[in-house]
């Protein structure tokens, strides 16, 4: 998926960057890879777009990044969810959720 | 919560930039390696592992780029890139910058320190609470005036109280000699109504103010009210002033109070430093009681909820009352209320000032459209010259908003150093307005300081005009047809704007021909006002104001004073001629008024007989130089008992006894035309009042018979005036300490005072430095156009030469568009001067509102500068190589 797809759906990627989080702390190729892994390839996340993605949120607030080491002992840059990361991921499941259902009833007519 | 944070992460990434940076080249880095890791994990070998991974991550810090976009504060490196873009831009054509920035501070500066003039001189409110109520009256009877007689006054108080809270009266400008701690010290007194000080709602720094008796508000009590800055400067600020006795022209009176710091009393300009009850004014200057002949300038409050209007009508029916109560002398009066601060008083034909500093605020203005005018050319030329560059950037990715921004950056830096510039400009002038040399001791409040109001006024104007002048190109240069500018180049500029270019010239062409006449005028009329013959010899002569009344003299030892100090000043060594006069020529006071003249038969509806007057001791021709043509000199035997006697000049003779001599006949003056004076002697015509052509019917007075308290000694020496002026002060004082020595100067330096040249040099200078301005301004406008446009004709006219045109050939066609600019500019410009000369003529000297030479010159000077301005440019489009022409691009 290019960078003008992401751009069209900023908020989704956020959400499932946020979604990934909610689970623990990782680094961005581990990120980019869960992202890819959990929507079956549907969503590739490049550097590009998952880097202002993270530093946006971390820069709201909604996520915490700290440096440490990787399963292979490397040194990488982790983020782990805020309490207002958290809520903000209910927020847009919420939105999500929404949304869906009213899309796929306008589609379903 | 998110405010929070955002807010840490923009402190961060502006003070911590680089340790931001770090960390992002870092994280970035630490990507690609796990990147490349995983990769080599899933079998790939070293190599196609670091390819894959760089194909991912990219190169060249794009990744970065992005992230630093999102940033918080990104706006701020942005703005700081275009900064820094738009001074290396600005840095890098000098020529533009400099001549921009310093159009923009000649139109601010000069606008703001001649428009800090007129604020200080008419519009600045008097430091009062609810200066909106507070007005000034005039009345008319022949003409507006707006002196009063104090019975009239006191009426109108009486019966205007629907209107006005409040209505007092004041007699500013009368210099009393103080005696508080031995030794006299002049003052300059304001004598006012005791209901004065409640008009003006101030309340006293010290002590109090006057006792108001509602039916008596003239007032009777000695009693001195100081001004702070007096008590600060004469009494160190003494806080147990109030009760001190002292004398005032030696007669006792008490110090009560001091007015409140920065109050100067309602009279414009005049800067009082006592008040002294109006009732006192007769016998304190000396004169019979309750002879008003002086005139009172009345203030009235007006009261809350009530508007101008309703006070003009109140007026009106009080006139028409006061008309029927005193059938004989103010039959025909009308009455007007005008707001303080809408004009200086006596603001109505009879004080210059107004019209003058209205012409000057005119020309000011012009200067300031003509610095827009150039400013928005100058942008306009640079923003199609700059076609290309915004198409290449706009071409290579630049957001549309992006470039506007730049471009507005670029205008609004100019901007910025224009209004430094023009701050400083402004200031510099007002400072050099504000500190010209009066050359009278009156405590005259000049107050053309710097103000921020004008300031911003200007600031404004041009501001908005170079935003203008930035946002137009900028719009049109971002949405310019990127295939077509590229293609064409310069050629794809409309003509539309070449044409709205063209007007703007014509218009400073015509703008800047327009003050340089008027400046011309003022400076053809001041060398004339120079050249006048004065009609007596300023030169050697020195003056000194001497007032024995202030002293504590009556009028018979006043008489002893004068004789005395006038036979030791003849005494002193170096001394040709010593004389005592009432006024000096060109001084602040001038005597005289209506006569009657026996034998002359008066025309009804012409203005009755009158003449200035002046009244001197013997040898005064001899010390002033002016010729007795005719008859006999004032002599010693002319005494106060004597037959009144005069000697008139050549105008008062002619107009009065045509076709005769005058020697003989008589005129009387005075109360009911009692005092009866008979001609002995006529005079050379002499400029006593102002420089203008018309000289007044005058006559002379022997001193002995029209006694005055205050006295000008003129001394004719042949000795330094310093060591004259050093010899004759130490003379008074060893007469009497307490006899006050003011207004000591050369004639010469008289002449230049308020009433001489000083104004007229003053017009000159200034229109002078406009008409300069306006002529650079110009000359820069018409160069820049004609320099653009022969530059981007460059391609048509290295054609043309290509295929044969001659030089001179090429030179009339660059030529004849200058040509017709200049030539439209001039016969516009001209127009203008002509309506606007005909507004200047009554101040100027010796040359009408549509001089001829004047106009020439001036018309010749521009048509010169003008059209040089169009040679240069032409000449180098003359000299265009067509190989290089036609190569280029």
């Amino acid at each position: 998926m290019g960078d003008k797809q992401t751009e069209l759906l900023q908020g989704t990627l956020d959400m499932l960057i946020l979604k990934t989080l909610a689970l623990g702390a990782l680094h961005g190729v581990a990120v980019a890879a869960r992202i890819e892994q959990v929507t079956q390839g549907t969503f590739q996340v490049g550097p590009g777009s998952l880097f202002p993605a993270l530093h946006r949120m971390e820069e709201k607030g909604w996520l915490k990044a700290s440096w440490g080491e990787s399963e292979t002992k490397r040194k990488a840059k982790f983020y782990e969810l805020t309490k207002p990361g958290r809520r903000q991921l209910e927020t847009e499941k919420e939105r999500w959720k929404t949304i869906s259902v009213a899309v796929s009833r306008a589609l379903e007519i | 919560m998110e405010f929070l944070s955002r807010a840490a992460s923009f402190l961060r990434n502006i003070f911590r930039r680089r340790h931001v940076d770090r960390d992002l080249d870092a994280e970035v880095a630490s990507y690609f390696e796990i990147l490349m890791e995983n990769n080599m994990k899933n079998g790939m070998d070293e190599q196609s592992a670091r390819r894959a991974a760089r194909l991912e991550v990219g190169g060249g810090g794009q990744v970065q780029d992005e992230v630093r976009h999102t940033q918080a504060g990104a706006w701020l490196q942005t703005l700081w890139q275009d900064i820094r873009y738009a001074t290396r831009i600005l840095i890098k054509n000098p020529t533009f910058t400099l001549v921009a920035v310093l159009t923009f501070s000649i139109g601010i500066g000069a606008n703001t320190a001649i428009f800090s003039m007129v604020n200080g001189l008419l519009l600045r409110p008097v430091p009062v609470p609810h200066t909106e109520q507070l007005t000034y009256l005039v009345q008319r009877h022949e003409g507006w005036s707006n002196g009063f007689k104090y019975p009239i006054m006191d009426e109108i108080r009486k019966q205007s109280g629907d209107a006005f809270s409040d209505v007092a009266a004041v007699v500013p400008f009368q210099m009393d000699g103080l005696a508080a701690n031995g030794g006299s010290q002049p003052i300059w007194n304001e004598y006012v109504t005791t209901n004065f000080f409640s008009l003006a709602s101030v309340t006293p720094a010290l002590g109090s103010f006057m006792a108001t008796d509602t039916k008596n508000i003239a007032g009777n009590d000695a009693v001195l009210v100081l001004s702070h800055a007096y008590w600060q400067t004469h009494f160190a600020g003494d806080p147990n002033i109030v009760g001190h006795a002292a004398t005032l022209n030696g007669r006792p009176i008490t110090i009560i109070g001091v007015a409140p710091k920065g109050f100067r009393g309602l009279t414009p300009v005049f800067d009082a430093q006592g008040y002294v009850p109006l009732g006192l004014l007769a016998s304190m200057q000396g004169q019979k009681p309750n002879s008003d002949t002086s005139s009172v300038i009345v203030f009235g409050r007006l009261r809350d909820g009530v508007d101008l209007a309703k006070a003009q009508s109140v007026l009106a029916v009080v006139a028409q009352r006061l008309a029927q109560e005193f059938p004989k002398t103010e039959k025909s009066l009308v009455l007007r209320a005008a707001l303080l601060g809408s004009g200086i008083i006596g603001g109505n034909g009879a004080n210059p000032v107004p019209a003058i500093a209205a012409i000057f605020l005119v020309l000011a203005g012009l200067v300031l459209a003509l610095a827009s005018a150039n400013v928005a050319n100058l942008l306009l030329v640079r923003a199609i010259a700059r076609t290309r560059e915004m198409a290449v950037r706009s071409a290579l990715g630049a957001a549309r908003g992006r470039l506007v921004r730049q471009v507005l950056t670029e205008t609004l830096m100019l901007a910025l150093l224009g209004f430094a510039g023009g701050a400083a400009l402004g200031y510099i002038g007002s400072r050099a307005l504000g500190s010209v040399d009066l050359r009278t001791d009156l405590p005259l409040l000049l107050d053309f300081s710097f103000d921020w109001h004008v300031f911003m006024f200007a600031l404004g104007a041009a501001g908005l005009v170079s935003l203008l002048a930035g946002l137009v190109p900028a719009l049109r240069g971002s949405r310019v047809d990127l295939n077509e500018v590229m293609r064409e180049s310069g050629r794809g500029v409309s003509s539309g704007k070449q044409r709205f270019r063209s007007a703007l010239v014509v218009a400073q062409v015509s703008g800047s021909l327009t003050l340089l006449i008027v400046a011309g005028l003022f400076v053809r009329s001041m060398i004339n006002a120079q050249q006048v013959d004065l009609g007596f010899n300023p030169n050697q002569v020195v003056n000194f104001g001497v007032d024995a009344h202030a002293g504590g003299y009556d009028e018979p030892r006043g008489r002893e004073f004068y004789r005395t100090l006038l036979e030791r000043t003849r005494t002193m060594p170096g001394v040709e001629s010593a004389s005592l006069a009432a006024t000096v020529p060109m001084g602040p006071i001038s005597l005289g008024g209506a006569m009657h003249v026996e034998g002359f038969a008066e025309t009804p509806g012409q203005p009755k007989p009158s003449a200035n007057m002046n009244a001197v001791s013997p040898a005064y021709l001899k010390t002033m130089g002016i010729s007795l043509l005719h008859g006999r000199d004032i002599l010693e035997s002319d005494s106060e008992t004597a037959q009144h006697v005069a000697l008139v000049n050549e105008v008062m003779a002619q107009r009065y006894w045509p076709g005769q001599d005058p020697i003989g006949h008589q005129f009387s003056t005075g109360e009911d035309f009692k005092n009866v004076i008979q001609v002995v002697g006529v005079v050379k015509n002499s400029h006593t009042s102002s420089l203008s052509e018309t000289i007044d019917p005058a006559y002379y007075v022997p001193m002995m018979q029209e006694y005055r308290a205050a006295q000008t000694l003129q001394v004719r020496s042949s000795v330094a005036p310093s060591t004259a002026m050093q010899a004759v002060r130490g003379l008074v004082r060893s007469l009497d300490t307490n006899v006050p020595v003011f207004d000591v100067r050369t004639m010469n330096d008289a002449l230049n005072g308020m009433d001489g040249l000083l104004l007229y040099r003053m017009g000159a200078g200034l229109a002078g430095m406009l008409g300069l301005l306006g002529f650079i301004l110009a000359v820069i406008g018409v160069y820049g156009v004609m320099s653009y446009s022969a530059a981007q004709r460059t391609r048509e006219i290295g054609i043309r030469v290509a295929l044969g045109a001659k030089p001179a050939q090429v030179l009339k066609i660059v030529f004849r568009q200058g040509l017709f600019i200049v030539g439209l500019g001039l016969v516009i410009g001209t127009a203008v001067a002509l309506a606007l000369g005909k507004v200047v003529a009554g101040f100027l000297v010796g040359v009408g509102g549509a001089d001829p030479l004047t106009y020439l010159v001036v018309g010749i000077a521009m048509t010169v500068a003008a059209l040089t301005a169009c040679f240069v440019p032409a000449r180098r489009a003359m000299k265009v190589d067509p190989m290089i022409a036609l190569r280029y691009e």
